[in-house]
Order: structure tokens, then sequence, then C-alpha cells
């Protein structure tokens, strides 16, 4: 992965002066909180409904050993003893106090982490493949990519103040697996027509109130031109994004407003006048940090291991954490296992100081000191022998990281709601704690396959309901939480918004409803359909009469 | 940047103005005042980007609603200066301009971009990269690291074959037993320190261990009697050991060391890998202790160096080393009673890179 | 019946305008204001920003919030419902 070298260990630094600057700014008066807030954002730090919350950057989600320790410490000296996964691969303190923020940066930056960029109105953290480097059908390795865009990105002088905030997502594989739909910008890798690296560009998806799915602006921009493009995007955006209503400034606003055609020649004039040449990625720089991410000193194995064969036929339930939790590595004998954060009634994407030490161990006895954050708010140990697959397995059951299912139905991704966040309308997390229960069972889990359930307490959409296969979104009904479902959302490659099948659902009936849609799948899929195919084939009516059925019968 | 504290003069157009509307006046004036209504609205950074990026020239000066934590923002997009709101204090402007050394964005007429610094010296992009990657390591892990070959790095060893000189050399035995070991054969060594030379580079299997003698000529002309230690101890240093160092080492870019931090004050920041003048300079014992250093000699049975009983524990060449006394530091001994305390290998090309 | 409540500065935590104007964390120590004393509150609160983040007034019955925001206050005052602050003593990991 990554290392800082003396230019980026310097900028962390004097991030931190400047942020500590501000705060006894703040403290003495003389900047006022409207001034302040949106310099506190930019340094990650929201005022929540209870206390400060602070946004670590865990930059396209890769995490090691060693920051993983750093951030069980900062959970346990400065918060309550637990974070908070996100969507964006960052990660959540909940409650500490202003004072503290330049010492926890400090802690933060001695294993090169920070926390710039992860709110406001700025260019946000680059995600990416949480398999980057791992899957067998990438094109390349996205995250040197995400790096050039990390670095070009951070504390840019003319984008720190656009009009709404600005997502970036890079894959390297057909397979979308990061959502670059649903991103401001999301780039794709391809070959170009020479053979080089280049990437298709995706502009103006976006959630939120006025959801959007990206529309392609450029086929193949070359890698060396990647900065310059970019810098064409943000800036037509800068200039032309609206400033005038915070719901109507997103990318994804303009372009659908002026079009896609109409939006293109804007960036492609101003592509034009634009000195390309400072921005072109120096052949020697881009060769620098691609030498951070050749593959670990994997051993030469077989591609199966007797052992892990063994294990698997002698213990059913290992059998099953190893059909849901782990992943095919393009490596002969190794494998990509996924650690569940969401235990059956636990917060989704919560991790506890301790068990953030367990997955630090882990990664550095078994996976080459390595750890993915993922868009669906689980971590990864990306290299795994598979000999030590129930090794793994085994320590992550003590420590209730071992949940087999990854990708499965009670695999959950929720904001914070309204237990925590001063915009949400209606908490998520107890809902999905209702459903996480309700779906409990290991073999009707397996039995339903891959399904995507999203939960967002208000309709800026951190939850990213629009896409799940099974949406849920919180509403306020008069002082009351009601509960809006959609069907049929994906934020893959096929990417498209849910249909909103009805009226909103108070609290206790979500779950039961959702059950009744999934029980519905079962008996009308076809062999072998996921749950997504089916609601494809079918549209979304089966599934609104089973969610309707007995409140209407009751109503 | 410029801090104004009086209302400008001139066209001033706010930072809602079109682009095309502020090209033309671009065009026409030779100097544009630029007004946010509002810190937020980023506009006027596009706007002053554009205008640079295609070649404008005149004045550009921020107005209106900026704070002090946008300075850089301003510079950086091509403001030549800021009009300061009545009463405005203009020291928080001065620091938080100033706040980062280097950026990630090119700007015009600015050298502080990261990537041309990391690429102007190279070496030091490796160094720092390297003690991120391995300055906590084992000294031998480190050595393994720098003599990667897919690091393609020439490297030689520095020895004086002195009191702890055979930590070193063990662990290049261990690593690279036929990486060359440069030994400054002075003409003015212990006769102990040569015997040594040959008894641990035996004992170590080392193959390339070069006796790199001053030159002749250079020597008659400068110290034909041998004494100019007693005279000009600098420049029998500069004869005798930096200039046939700098010839020895003349092809090599990667010099290992057994400098130690513990050594003298000088050496207390020293770190594992150093860069300057085209060299990259490895440290692998600089965090060793004294301790760590004798229980290595010990547990790896390692031949002392003969002087180290009668009480000299840190040698060079006879003139200019004495034993030291119980209290004194290591390298007191070396050049005592004078302001010396490094015979110049280490300093010039040697300095640790800033 | 209403009380000011706001965020403190120093620590963002959840605070309201108690007797002799003091700042206090629990709700039941806040102030009842009427409307006349609900605007001079808030007023004195706008003119500690060092202290006060946000200031604004809520409705309450008995104590209780009860305006179309009363559950987002309710969670305010009491804390989140559910997660790992909760149990955070009982682990027994003390910061």
């Amino acid at each position: 992965m990554y290392r800082y070298d003396e230019f980026d260990a310097a900028l962390v630094r004097e991030r931190i002066a400047e942020f500590s600057d501000q705060v006894d700014r703040r403290s003495s008066g003389a900047l006022t909180e409207d001034e302040f807030k949106p310099l506190r954002l930019m340094n990650g730090v929201y005022l929540q409904l209870h206390a400060y919350m602070l946004r670590v950057a865990v930059p396209y989600g890769v995490i090691s050993s060693r920051q993983m320790r750093r951030l069980a410490h900062v959970a346990r000296t400065y918060d309550k003893g637990y974070g908070h996964f996100t969507t964006r691969t960052n990660i959540q303190f909940n409650w500490p106090a202003l004072q503290d923020l330049p010492a926890i940066l400090s802690d933060l930056a001695e294993v090169e982490m920070h926390a710039i960029q992860t709110s406001g109105n700025c260019i946000r953290n680059v995600t990416t493949d949480v398999f980057a480097g791992v899957a067998a059908d990438e094109i390349e390795d996205p995250r040197p990519w995400c790096e050039i865009v990390r670095q070009w990105s951070t504390i840019h002088p003319e984008f720190s103040f656009l009009p709404r905030k600005f997502k970036i997502a890079i894959v390297g594989a057909p397979k979308d697996r990061a959502a670059v739909r649903t991103h401001d910008v999301g780039l794709q890798i391809v070959r170009g027509e020479d053979g080089q690296t280049a990437f298709r560009v995706f502009v103006g998806g976006g959630q939120g109130r006025l959801p959007h799915i990206a529309q392609e602006i450029a086929p193949a921009v070359p890698g060396q031109s990647l900065l310059a493009y970019l810098t064409a995007i943000l800036r037509a955006y800068n200039l032309l994004g609206r400033r005038d209503n915070i719901h109507k400034a997103r990318i994804k606003i303009l372009v659908a407003a002026i079009g896609i055609d109409a939006f293109r020649d804007e960036v492609e004039r101003q592509f034009a006048i634009l000195r390309q040449e400072d921005l072109r990625i120096p052949d020697e720089e881009l060769a620098r940090i691609q030498a951070y991410f050749t593959p670990p000193p994997f051993a030469d194995l077989p591609a199966t291991s007797p052992a892990y064969d063994a294990a698997r036929r002698l213990n059913p339930e290992f059998a099953r954490f190893t059909r849901s939790n782990l992943r095919e590595h393009k490596q002969a004998g190794y494998g990509a296992v996924i650690v569940s954060l969401k235990p059956i009634g636990g917060v989704p994407g919560d991790i506890t100081a301790a068990q953030m030490d367990v997955v630090a161990d882990l990664a550095a006895r078994f996976s080459f000191h390595e750890v993915r954050a993922s868009y669906e708010q689980n971590l990864v140990l990306p290299h795994v022998r598979l000999e030590d697959v129930h090794a793994v397995w085994s320590r992550l059951r003590e420590a209730g990281l071992a949940t087999a299912n990854a990708d499965l139905a009670t695999d959950i991704i929720a904001c914070p709601g309204l237990d925590y966040c001063s915009l949400a309308n209606a908490r998520s997390i107890p809902v999905a704690q209702a459903l996480s229960h309700q779906l409990a069972d290991a073999a009707l889990l397996e039995k339903l396959g891959p399904v995507r359930i999203n939960i967002s307490g208000c309709i800026n959409a951190c939850g990213h309901h629009h896409v799940g296969h099974i949406g849920v979104l919180g509403v306020d009904r008069k002082g009351e939480e009601y509960y809006q479902i959609t069907v049929g959302g994906s934020p893959d490659e096929q990417a498209a918004l849910g249909e909103i099948v009805g009226r909103s659902l108070p609290a206790e009936e979500v779950a039961p409803a959702i059950a009744r849609a999934l029980d519905r799948y079962l008996e009308i899929r076809n062999d072998g359909e996921l749950f997504i195919d089916t609601v494809r084939r079918l549209g979304a009516d089966p599934f609104r009469t089973a969610i309707y059925e007995l409140t209407d019968a009751a109503a | 940047m410029q801090l104004l504290e009086q209302v400008q003069d001139g066209v001033r157009l706010s930072v809602s103005t079109p682009e095309e509307d502020v090209r033309a006046a671009a065009t026409a004036n030779d100097s544009l005042i630029l007004e946010f209504e509002a810190f937020r609205d980023g506009r006027g950074f596009s706007l002053a980007a554009v205008l640079r990026g295609l070649g404008y020239r005149g004045r550009l000066i921020a107005a209106g609603k900026v704070l002090p934590d946008q300075a850089r923002h301003l510079r950086r997009c091509g403001f030549d200066a800021v009009e300061l709101s009545p009463g405005a204090d203009p020291a928080p402007w001065r620091r938080m301009d100033q706040v980062f050394s280097a950026a990630y964005q090119p700007a015009s007429g600015d050298d502080r971009l990261v990537w041309r610094q990391r690429h102007t010296n190279p070496d030091a992009a490796l160094a720092a990269r390297l003690n991120a990657q391995w300055g906590q390591a084992a000294a031998e892990d480190l050595l393994r690291a720098v003599l990667d070959p897919a690091l393609e790095r020439k490297a030689a060893v520095i020895s004086s074959f002195g009191a702890e000189a055979a930590v070193l050399l063990h662990l290049i035995s261990r690593v690279r037993p036929d990486l060359p070991v440069v030994f400054l054969e002075t003409g003015q060594h212990f006769f102990q320190t040569l015997a040594y030379r040959r008894e641990l580079t035996e004992r170590l299997g080392l193959t390339d261990v070069r006796d790199i003698k001053p030159e002749a000529a250079a020597l008659s002309k400068a110290d034909p009697r041998g004494d100019l230690w007693r005279s000009a101890p600098d420049a029998c240093c500069t004869i005798r050991k930096v200039q046939p160092l700098a010839q020895a080492l003349a092809g090599f870019d990667t010099r290992i060391t057994g400098r130690k931090r513990y050594q003298n004050s000088h050496r207390a920041a020293l770190e594992p890998f150093e860069a300057a003048d085209g060299v990259l300079t490895v440290n692998p014992l600089a965090a060793w202790s004294a301790d760590q250093t004798e229980t290595w000699l010990r547990d790896h049975q390692l031949p002392r160096h003969p002087l180290v009983e009668q009480g000299y524990p840190s040698i060079g060449c006879w003139p200019c080393t004495r034993a030291v006394e119980t209290g004194e530091n290591a390298r007191d001994g070396r050049w005592a009673g004078q302001e010396k305390t490094e015979c110049g290998i280490h300093e010039r090309a040697l300095a640790p890179a800033c | 019946m209403k009380l000011l409540t706001a965020n403190r500065l120093n620590d963002g935590r959840v605070i309201y305008l108690g007797e002799a104007d003091a700042a206090v964390e629990a709700i039941d120590a806040a102030r009842i204001l009427d409307a006349d004393a609900a605007e001079a509150a808030l007023t004195l609160a706008q003119s500690r920003p060092a202290v006060f983040v946000n200031p604004y007034l809520i409705e309450v019955e008995d104590r209780a919030p009860s305006g179309r925001d009363r559950l987002k206050e309710r969670i305010r005052s009491v804390g989140p419902t559910v997660g790992h602050s909760l149990d955070f003593a009982a682990r027994n990991e003390t910061p």
C-alpha cells in the first residue's frame, strides 16, 4: 500500500497546524460558527445531535494493521470505545471533544492517516473496488490512480469551495463493485486504442433527494490526461453549478438541466483552454506510485488446500462462512475473507476497539498487514491463504465478526439515522436491527441468496436506499417515524433506482413486510434466479402486493 | 500575496458574473477586482484560474467576503492581492497564506509542486519511503530492503575496522558478503587496526574489501614528513580520508555506514536512510544503543579490535586517537582537545537530508 | 412552554439554558420559559457563542419535548436509543 514520503507527511502535519489555528480562532471568537463550519467540515468534523463527530479518511478503503490499531487507540482514548464504518469506506467517531481534535489528528498523522476532505463542499475521499488487486477480472489495479486522484484533490486551491460535495469512485474491472454510477464522477479503467490505460468517465450520478444515475461523458480518456479532464469537469461545475438551493447544487442537477451533450461541450471547452502540460502525470511519478501497489510476496501454492477442504467437510458452520464470506483471489491458494460488521441485531458498520485490534492482529498474521474497508460497511482481509482461513474464522468468531452474511439479506447497509445524525428524520439502526432479527435464520439467508437491503434515515440517502435491491427511507409524518420502501434499485454496472412501492409504514411493520416480499421471491423465482433478477423480470408489483398484504387486510 | 488595506479603484466584477463577461473585461483591462459575495462561493477561484490559463497577465484582486483561510487558495489560483475588509487583522492572512510548504496542484510561477520536487531529488523520495517502510525494521531487514535488486542501487560499505565495525560487517556478511567494503588505509593507522582488518575479513568471509590509499603524489606534496596532523588536522583528514574516499566511491550511488545516533550529538537525529548530493546513505545501525552493539558482538562471538581492551572505544588514526577516561563519551578520544568531531567523510556528501 | 437548547462549543454536548443563565446538561435542570422569557433567552444565548452553538427554542409539556421535532429532541435529551454508546461502560473500556 501507499506510504507517505516527506511531502505527504509534511502536508498532513501542516493541515493539523492550520486546523489548530482555526479551532483557536473559533474559541477566541475571531471566527464565527458560520465561518468555522465549512472549515471544520473540510477536516471531517461535524456537529451532530449529541456531540462532535470526526470522520477519518480511509483512502480508497486500504488500511494497515498499524493504522487499524491506531484507530482502536483513538476509539479508546478520545471516544466511547467504538467506531462506525461508512459506505465511503471512512470511519466515524461519535464523541470527540473539539479541543481534543488536534491531538487525535496528530495521533492519526503518525500512522499516515487524516480526516482531510471527508466532508464539506469539496472533493471527498476517493473510493474503489474493495477487491482491487485481488479480483481476477481486473484490467488494471485502480489503487495507484486512486492515490493520484487523492493527492491531486487534497487541499485543492480551486475546488475547496464547490457548490456542493463531490465524490469520485474508480474501478479497474468491468464488474462494478464500487457503485461508480452513483457518483458525481465515476471512472472505469479501460484499454485505450493504443493499448494504454484509459478511463471511461461517467458524470452526474448521485443520490439524495433527487437521485440520478451517472451518464457517460467520455469513452476513453487517456491516463495521462485524467487530471486535466477532471479539472475541466470540476471547473465547469464550479462555474455553472447552482448555489441558490442546496438541494439542487450537486453536479447531477447541472448535468440533468443542460443535458449531457451540452455539459460535455462545456467540459471540452474548458479542457481545451486549460494548461494540460501542468497536469500531465509524469511517467516517473506514476511509476513511483504504482511501485507501492505491487502484489505482496505471495507464496507459490496449489489452488486447493487439503486442510481447508477437510475443515469445510468437518464443520458445517465454517463451511457456511466460506460460502458466504470468502471470495476468490487471483493468486492460487489464497482467498479474500469478508469480516462481517453486521452481527444479527447489531449496528451496521460499528466496530469496537477490541474488535479493531483483533482485525489488526489477523491482518498482520495472515494478510500481509492489510485490511480493506468496503462499500457495504464491512472489512476485508484481502490476502489469506486458504489453509489459514479456518484459523482466521475461529478468531473472528470469538470476536463476533464472523457472521456468515456477506451480500446476504442481513448484510444491511444503514446510516446512523436519528440516533446520531442532526439531519435525520427517523432512526435507521432500530429498523436494521429488527430486520436482522427477522431474517436471522442462516438457512433462510442462504436460500434467499444475495439481497442488498439499504436503510436511510432521511432523504440525503447516506444509506443508499435508492440503489438497494430493497430500500428503506425514514420519513417524518407529523413527528412520527415512517418508512417508505423501494424495490429494484441496484448500484452496480446495471445501476438502477428503486421504485417506491406505496405509502410509508410505521417502524414495527417494516421488517415483517420485507420478510413477506422475500418469501414472495422464493415462491416466484426461476431456478437459480437472484432476487434482483426476479425484480427485473417481473417488476415491483408482486413485491408490492406482498408488502401491503397484511397491512391492507388489517386496514 | 499582497494585502491591501484600502478600497481599490478599478473594474469590479462580482464572482457571479458569467465567465465570458469576465474574460471580455480582462481583455480590456490590465487590472480586475473580483468581488466574493460569500466566502463559500468558490466561483472566483475558477474565474482566476481560467484567466491565468488563458495567459492573462494583468493584476487580479480579490475583494468582498473572503477568509484568511482562503489566502493560499486565492494566491494559487492566480490572485495577486486581496482587498481586506475595513479593520481586518492582516496577521491571520499572512499566517494562513504560508501554512503549507508544498502543494499537489500546479500553479503558475510556483515551484513547490510536490511531483516536481519528488523527481528533482529522487533519492530524497526514496530515502523518505525507505524510512517510512523500514525505519523501524531490524538492521538486517533494512539492508536487504536497500539491496533489493529491484532498486538497482550500486552500493558500497564504508568501514574503519574500528571498535564497533564488526557489527555492520557481520550483517553485511550475512546479507551480501561480496559487497564492496571500502577501508581507508590512511597510512597512519595503528598496526592493531591493520591486523584486525585482516582477521575480520577472513573470519566473516568478506570477498571484496578494498584498501583505499591516499594518492602518493598529493601526499608527498602536502605532507612529505607525515606530520601534517600536528599543524592542520583538517587538511590531514582531507588528504588521507576525504579525497581518497571520494575517488573510491565514484560510481557508487549508495553508501552503507555504521554510524549510530548515540555516538555524538551531531548524529542524534540520524535517520536510517538519508539522501544528499546524489547519494543515498544507509545507516542500518542508526538506532542502536551501545548496549545493543555490545550484546551483538558478544552473542555472535565476533572478534574485538585489540585496542578496545586498552580503553579505546572509538579508533581512528594513531596520532589523533587516545584512550578515554571513565565518564567520557566514546568519541571523546577522537581529536581530543580540538573543536573537531568528524573527519569530514560523513559531513559533506553524507550530511543528513533536510 | 419552551426550553432553550444548543450544543456546547468545547465538546459538542447537548446543553440547555438553566437557572441563573447557566448551561446545563440535563433537560430536567433546564429553565422553563414563557414566550417573553424565551425571546430573551435566545438573545442571551446568541450573545455567548463561545458556549452556545446554534441555540434554538423547543416546545415542551411537563419538560418533555412536544413539538414537531419531539422525537429528535427526546433523543437529544437522552442520547442514542441503541448501539455501542449504551454498553460502553459495561465493556469496561474507559476512555
